[in-house]
């Protein structure tokens, strides 16, 4: 597994009606080895500054973020090689017409022959039973299967780490076990936030983040425990 | 998203002499309608050339209603042009005007109907290599081609939704109500997609 390690890193934006910039991560010092790591926390907590981080698509104010030494910002495409990544919404990500083409997009940068693109293309979308589906316009993709697209599209090119940013909020049940099961037999490290606490379970560490901090780092029962515990507190407050 | 259904340019597999055509001739092919549409002067001819090219595309199997696809969304603006015309410069030229604009339009059909995206990525590639000892770089164009086609019924997918809500709080005649929230819509598509591009290491400068 890659060593994903965080120095002091914090990340601040300016706001036009704030005199001070807004702190979205403040001083994450972590270091990432386990093969499947989630990250839950409340909307607006920093889970996908935290995610964004790991693949440089966004960059630390004050601090390091580095993949197996590589920085994410001095080293940006390297990570960017290393680190595979799916978005919420596939629609977002997908950015070609159809399925196939987006797959193949994901591979023009390193395959140069056509017909060899093509091969490992299908080869990708038949791993995840989408190759009947290859053709179709993404729009006539239901919710599971974009998403699963989304995801061949980004395995195509066999990062080693896989970044997933909410990645079953738009699914529906069916489709969020079908992503459920396909992620549970990838062989890549994977770090996922999520709003699913069932998903969270079955992870090897999970991060809560709370008000742009890491509040708790360890098992997924006890980092449950801890979210659950800081949500009641939050609906208690007047 | 409602409006998405339909893909500018999709690509409709099978093994037409069209399909097995040279993707060079193609092109070239489409040139020439875009230089003839200069050249020909009798709407006569410009009917003659669009009834060829639409038996062409025929040919393809894609069928009339892909023909069609590619055609409707046009309809509305070549009225305008066609009756503006007419009143500037009379009957035939409006009818050349039209006519060769469709020819164009059918030619353009005809690469994209019977080239796989990619293929045709290849060549524009190919096209715009000569140009690296000038700083371009070609896979950016492809990339650029890719999006545009994309992107295109996304925000004409925008437009149906913004209308729809503008409708439903009865605020159909107000272009503000219309026009903001597909200009944000659109901004904000902009913004993920080259989030995209950016996560997978696409449209960055080559090694």
């Amino acid at each position: 597994m890659a060593t994903i390690s965080f120095r002091h890193a914090s990340v601040a934006v300016a706001v036009d009606s704030r005199p001070e910039p807004k702190t979205l991560l403040a001083d994450v010092t972590l270091e990432l080895t386990e093969q499947r790591i989630g990250v839950i926390g409340a909307n607006g907590s920093g889970k996908s500054t935290l995610l964004r981080l790991v693949n440089g698509l966004v960059q630390p104010t004050s601090g390091t973020v580095t993949v197996d030494g590589a920085d994410t910002v001095r080293a940006v495409r390297a990570v960017r090689r290393q680190v595979g990544f799916v978005f919420t919404d596939p629609l977002s990500q997908l950015v070609m017409p159809t399925g196939r083409e987006d797959v193949e997009l994901s591979l023009r940068r390193s395959v140069r022959n056509g017909t060899e693109r093509r091969r490992l293309a299908e080869a990708a979308l038949d791993r995840f039973g989408l190759l009947g589906l290859a053709d179709q316009s993404i729009y006539e993709l239901s919710g599971g299967e974009r998403q699963l697209m989304a995801l061949a599209a980004v395995l195509a090119v066999d990062p080693s780490v896989l970044v997933l940013d909410e990645p079953s909020t738009l699914l529906d049940l069916r489709n969020r076990e079908l992503l459920r099961r396909t992620l549970s037999g990838l062989g890549q490290q994977i770090i996922m936030s999520t709003h699913d606490l069932d998903l969270a379970l079955e992870m090897d560490r999970v991060l809560v983040v709370e008000g742009g901090r890491v509040v708790f780092d360890g098992g997924p029962a006890a980092a449950v425990e801890t979210y659950r515990a800081l949500c009641a507190a939050g609906l208690a407050a007047p | 998203m409602r409006g998405h259904g339909f893909l500018l340019a999709n690509y409709v597999p099978g093994n037409s002499v069209i399909h097995r055509a040279p993707l060079a001739l193609k092109f070239l092919l489409v040139v020439g309608c875009g230089l003839a549409s200069f050249l020909v002067v009798d709407w006569l001819v410009s009917a003659a050339v669009l009834a060829v090219m639409s038996g062409l595309f025929l040919l393809t199997g894609a069928g009339p209603r892909r023909l069609l696809a590619a055609v409707r969304p046009l309809l509305a603006v070549l009225l305008v042009i066609g009756l503006f015309q007419w009143w500037q410069l009379g009957g035939p030229t409006a009818a050349r005007i039209v006519l060769n604009i469709l020819v164009c339009v059918v030619a353009a059909s005809l690469l994209t109907a019977t080239t796989p995206m990619q293929r045709l990525l290849d060549g524009v590639v190919s096209l715009a290599t000569p140009f690296r000892r000038f700083g371009a770089d070609p896979e950016r164009f492809a990339l650029t081609i890719g999006v545009m086609l994309r992107s295109i019924p996304y925000i004409a997918g925008a437009f149906a939704d913004v209308r729809d809500s503008a409708r439903a709080r009865g605020l159909e005649r107000n272009p503000r109500a219309l026009v903001l929230p597909v200009f944000i819509t659109t901004v904000a598509y902009a913004r993920q997609t080259g989030e995209a591009l950016a996560a997978r290491g696409l449209g960055e400068a080559e090694d």
